[in-house]
């Protein structure tokens, strides 16, 4: 292939690449964009990009006190969910990829299958346990909720990696005579990091925006976790959509920082897990 | 061996198993047996009704509705959003610069909380306001603006493409790692054979990642079969039925309605159109399959 | 120093657990009020309330309106539903059926609160199968129409033209065109479609349930006034099968919408805005008087509720003449306060208090929410084009069905 060609095909690459930072980029800045247009400035036909007269007044609205109680709801909550089901998935997972029973398989099989369920067709059964169990509005119930769910696509992620993991290591661990609980321990657990960092970040991200869940089982202002938190800008009769704005860039943040973080290993742990799966 | 030590391989096992035994099977038998008793908010008690409220949903026009926009919205969304993860994932593994940043903002949209998002590109597809229509007559394309989620032809077609925004960067992350894993020496031994990119692409590199297509495409399916925040938000299924999918109409029932008994009934009928969708899956994947092995 | 803080912690516990035992508390739920930001008010109502009854204590959780059926379901499914609650009015059939809430007929005779208090169809929606299952607490009516001053004079149109059908028509058509648009109708999926469009039913004679129960939808009335909507369609912004009110009053504060559908509740938005407008009470045919629909919130005690007559006490404080203005921001349910609260915080109170008073509730049954679907599908399949006769037959089979 000549020079010049070569160059013409990067520099169609590079339009692309900047094609889709365009397309992924412009909702957030359109987003970012209505958050700080006041409330008293009408909507514009057709939309301006920028508004007249940018503020922060929807910030501070959102940022309200309400806002912290929901804050901190959502952290211990998704942050236990994490540890939770990241500890229960890596033993379930372990054993899966290791055990040669049929029965293990197939419990297993049936935990990985319930990821089918349709959350909207187990909720109000769901909510009935809760309830007997005393559980509504409290963390536990939010937290067992969403480990449970979050627990298939957890040990379906982490069972892949396990499996490129060769025996080998184990049966050099047994015959230094190391027990199963100690190979676990010393040796399994130390190289699953991406694994796990992976699976973590995956259920951070889907338990920080879950919405139908939080609904259903906190009834009370304190227990309100942040997406539940956006419905009070949205009245019986319309959207106010400047706080909204402001409030969804809020919540956003935290998971993005993380996000950005982390990035390096979660790509690392996909590669790992569910790449050879 | 872990393996060896039974006990220990169950109690490993045991809390996942017990979780997901009676946080979610149990109530999802129970979905099953209230199918089979006509609940509702006004007449609690439930009596039991054997199959009429099956029967009665096999005589409603608008169940294989949501049956059909169902399927529509999971085929397409899963089918746009591999697609396009693939392409772009095929796009950052070239060497190009300004790629640590563009694979940094990748995330970006699956990152953002579901019902944000869905907020946002409601407002974005605003007939009046929107951003969508305001750049369509800035170019001249357009004269008024469309309504996107107004009009019942076009809704669906909206909604899919807000999801699969929202769902691609995660696939183009699945390939990304895929590609950047294949076998270098394997396309190298290719390239020295005389093969082209398109070749290379489907001989050795497509093969390759073969398992890596198959679990995503599941885990897609499954995830954007039982999608409600999207089209709830966006349309609630309207306009005039056209973008109700399962979630949508069991919550309707349930929730707004107070309808158990028959949210019940779609609730069995999510399970059983998303299995036989997967197992279409498996059969499409399997003839493909053995046909290329007869070339 | 020990034994005095022993000493002086049993007598707080005892003096607590003496406190505890005369206090009662009540759990109460209201809609979240968006546009207001009225909890203040609220808060302070309760404050009041405590001070009169000392031994009451009132716990207030206010919930945002998309998730406040949803939760006042799961709570009553779930066996812990608040001891009082503002019930939408169209909530109570259903509620009332299905025995989660207590008939109130016996306290309220006692009381001697009676329906000449209150709006005779805030009234109404609170009566369901000839007993008392709510208390009115506030209302509204939809529709007035909002007319941008400007626009109108730009157009040399009279805005009071528009009472009448054909006036309003004609207004619409003028009015439209330059990316500007007539009347803001909408027909997404919603209550509010509901309730602005019936407005125009009620204000040409018609009904949506006959006295006997059976769907009126088919009949002459109901059936012309759906060919009249249908003939303004081509005046309202794009976008109707997915538009609500919300949609419309954005257009309206920005100039581009002639004509807003809204009831009273808009006005203070509009006195934020730099718009010159005023209002006309609905619309009619020549020769009859608009008639709106009503719409609000009915104080119910819950079945489930230890403390009902402690909770009675609230809602008869809430609903009390001196009280209900202070509550509120649609407009109070009594009638005297009523008067006061549109004096004060209302342009044109005179012309609202007549809307009021002719408005009619929408149906009361239990099946209310499904009745409300079948009718959105049947102005859906309107603004599509389908036969006005056709959707409303279709329409009548549908609700006729239900039971």
């Amino acid at each position: 292939m000549s020079r010049g060609s070569k160059r013409t095909q990067r520099v169609w690459l590079a339009a692309l690449q900047l094609a889709v930072a365009l397309l992924i980029l412009v909702p957030f800045f359109w987003m970012v964009s209505v958050s700080l247009k006041p409330g008293t400035e009408p909507f514009a036909i057709p939309a301006r990009l920028w508004p007249q007269n940018p503020t922060l007044e929807n910030y501070v609205t959102a940022f309200r006190p309400e806002f912290q109680t929901y804050f901190l709801n959502s952290l211990i909550v998704s942050g236990a969910t994490v540890l939770i089901t990241v500890t229960l998935a890596l033993l379930a997972a372990y054993v899966f990829s290791r055990a040669q029973m049929r029965l293990v398989s197939i419990v297993m099989g049936l935990v990985i299958l319930a990821q089918m369920f349709p959350a909207s067709a187990i909720i109000i059964p769901m909510y009935k346990i809760m309830r007997e169990a005393n559980l509504l509005n409290t963390y536990a119930a939010l937290i067992i909720a969403y480990v449970t769910v979050t627990l298939p696509v957890a040990i379906w992620m982490l069972r892949g990696f396990f499996a490129r993991l060769p025996i080998t290591l184990e049966e050099a661990a047994e015959m230094d005579g190391a027990g199963p609980m100690r190979t676990f321990v010393e040796i399994i657990l130390p190289l699953s990091k991406p694994g796990v960092v992976a699976t973590a970040v995956y259920v951070l991200i889907v338990t920080w925006q879950e919405f139908l869940f939080a609904l259903s089982f906190t009834s009370t202002r304190e227990m309100r976790t942040l997406p539940v938190g956006i419905n009070d800008f949205i009245g019986q009769y319309g959207i106010r959509y400047g706080e909204l704005m402001a409030s969804s860039v809020l919540i956003s943040m935290p998971v993005i920082a993380v996000f950005f973080l982390l990035q390096r290993y979660f790509v690392a742990g996909l590669t790992a897990g569910a790449v050879k799966g | 061996m872990i393996a060896r030590e039974r006990w220990l391989v169950w109690l490993f096992i045991a809390p996942a198993a017990i979780l997901v035994g009676v946080l979610m099977y149990y109530p999802m038998i129970g979905t099953v047996i209230e199918s089979f008793y006509s609940a509702s908010f006004i007449s609690p008690q439930p009596t039991f009704v054997g199959l009429k409220l099956y029967n009665e949903l096999f005589a409603n026009a608008g169940f294989y509705q949501i049956v059909w926009n169902s399927l529509v919205w999971t085929v397409i969304v899963v089918l746009l959003q591999n697609l396009l993860g693939f392409l772009v994932a095929l796009l950052l593994n070239q060497q190009l610069p300004g790629q640590g940043m563009l694979r940094a903002l990748i995330l970006l949209p699956w990152v953002l909380p579901g019902v944000v998002a869905a907020v946002l590109w409601r407002f974005m597809y605003d007939p009046q306001l929107g951003l969508i229509n305001s750049f369509l007559m800035s170019l001249g394309l357009t004269g008024t603006g469309m309504a996107w989620l107004g009009e019942p032809s076009m809704a669906m077609g909206a909604a899919i493409i807000a999801a699969v925004w929202k769902g691609f960067p995660f696939s183009t992350v699945v390939y990304l790692a895929a590609l950047q894993n294949v076998d270098r020496e394997q396309v190298e031994a290719a390239t020295v054979d005389g093969a082209g990119p398109i070749a290379r692409l489907f001989d050795v590199i497509l093969p390759a990642m073969r398992e890596v297509v198959m679990i995503n495409v599941i885990l897609t399916t499954v995830f954007t079969f039982n999608y409600f925040d999207m089209i709830w938000v966006l349309t609630r299924g309207g306009p005039q039925n056209a973008t109700h999918i399962f979630p949508t109409k069991i919550f309707e029932l349930g929730f707004g309605q107070f309808r158990f008994g028959e949210a019940a009934v779609y609730g069995v009928f999510s399970i059983l159109v998303l299995v036989l969708l997967i197992m279409l899956y498996f059969a499409v994947q399997r003839t493909g399959r053995s046909w290329r092995r007869s070339q | 120093m020990r034994r005095a803080l022993l000493i002086a912690s049993s007598l707080a516990i005892v003096a607590g657990s003496a406190n505890a035992q005369d206090q009662i508390t009540l759990q109460f739920w209201d809609n979240q009020q968006t546009e207001s930001g009225l909890s203040e008010y609220q808060r302070a109502a309760v404050e009041r309330f405590e001070e009169e009854n000392p031994d009451i204590n009132v716990e207030v959780t206010t919930i945002p309106y998309p998730e406040y059926q949803q939760r006042l379901l799961t709570a009553v499914q779930g066996g812990n539903a608040p001891d009082v609650a503002t019930l939408d009015q169209i909530w109570v059939g259903a509620f009332a059926e299905s025995g989660s809430i207590l008939a109130l007929d016996e306290m309220a005779a006692e009381a001697g609160v009676e329906a000449d208090t209150f709006f005779p169809g805030a009234w109404e929606s609170a009566n369901y199968g000839g007993q008392l299952w709510g208390i009115p607490f506030n209302v509204d009516v939809w529709s007035f129409g909002f007319y941008n001053k400007a626009l109108f004079d730009e157009a040399g149109i009279d805005p009071e033209s528009t009472v009448t059908w054909e006036g309003l028509r004609n207004a619409a058509a003028a009015l439209t065109g330059d990316g500007r648009f007539g009347i803001g109708l909408f027909a997404g999926r919603g209550e509010d479609t509901v309730v602005a469009l019936d407005s125009f039913i009620f204000s040409n004679g018609g009904r949506v349930l006959a006295e006997d129960g059976s769907c009126a939808l088919d009949e002459a009335p109901a059936v012309e006034a759906l060919e009249y909507i249908a003939s303004l369609a081509p005046y309202a912004p794009a976008g109707i099968l997915n538009s609500n009110s919300g949609s419309m009053r954005e257009l309206f504060l920005n100039g581009s919408l002639a004509m807003e559908l809204w009831p009273a509740l808009e006005q203070p938005t509009l006195q934020k805005s730099d718009l010159d407008w005023g209002f006309v009470v609905g619309f009619a045919p020549e020769g009859k008087t608009p008639v709106g629909a009503y719409g609000g919130w009915n104080l119910a005690i819950f079945e489930s509720s230890e403390h009902q007559e402690a909770a009675w006490k609230f809602i008869e404080f809430m609903t009390r003449e001196d009280v209900n203005g202070d509550v509120v921001d649609l407009i109070p349910a009594n009638v005297n306060a009523a008067e006061v609260f549109l004096e004060e915080n209302r342009v044109g109170p005179d012309r609202i208090l007549d809307h009021l008073n002719n408005a009619q509730p929408r149906p009361v049954s239990p099946r209310y929410l499904e009745i409300s679907d079948i009718q959105v599908t049947m102005f859906q399949d309107v603004f599509q084009g389908v036969e006005p006769q056709e959707a409303a037959d279709k329409a009548c089979t549908a609700i006729d069905a239900l039971g």
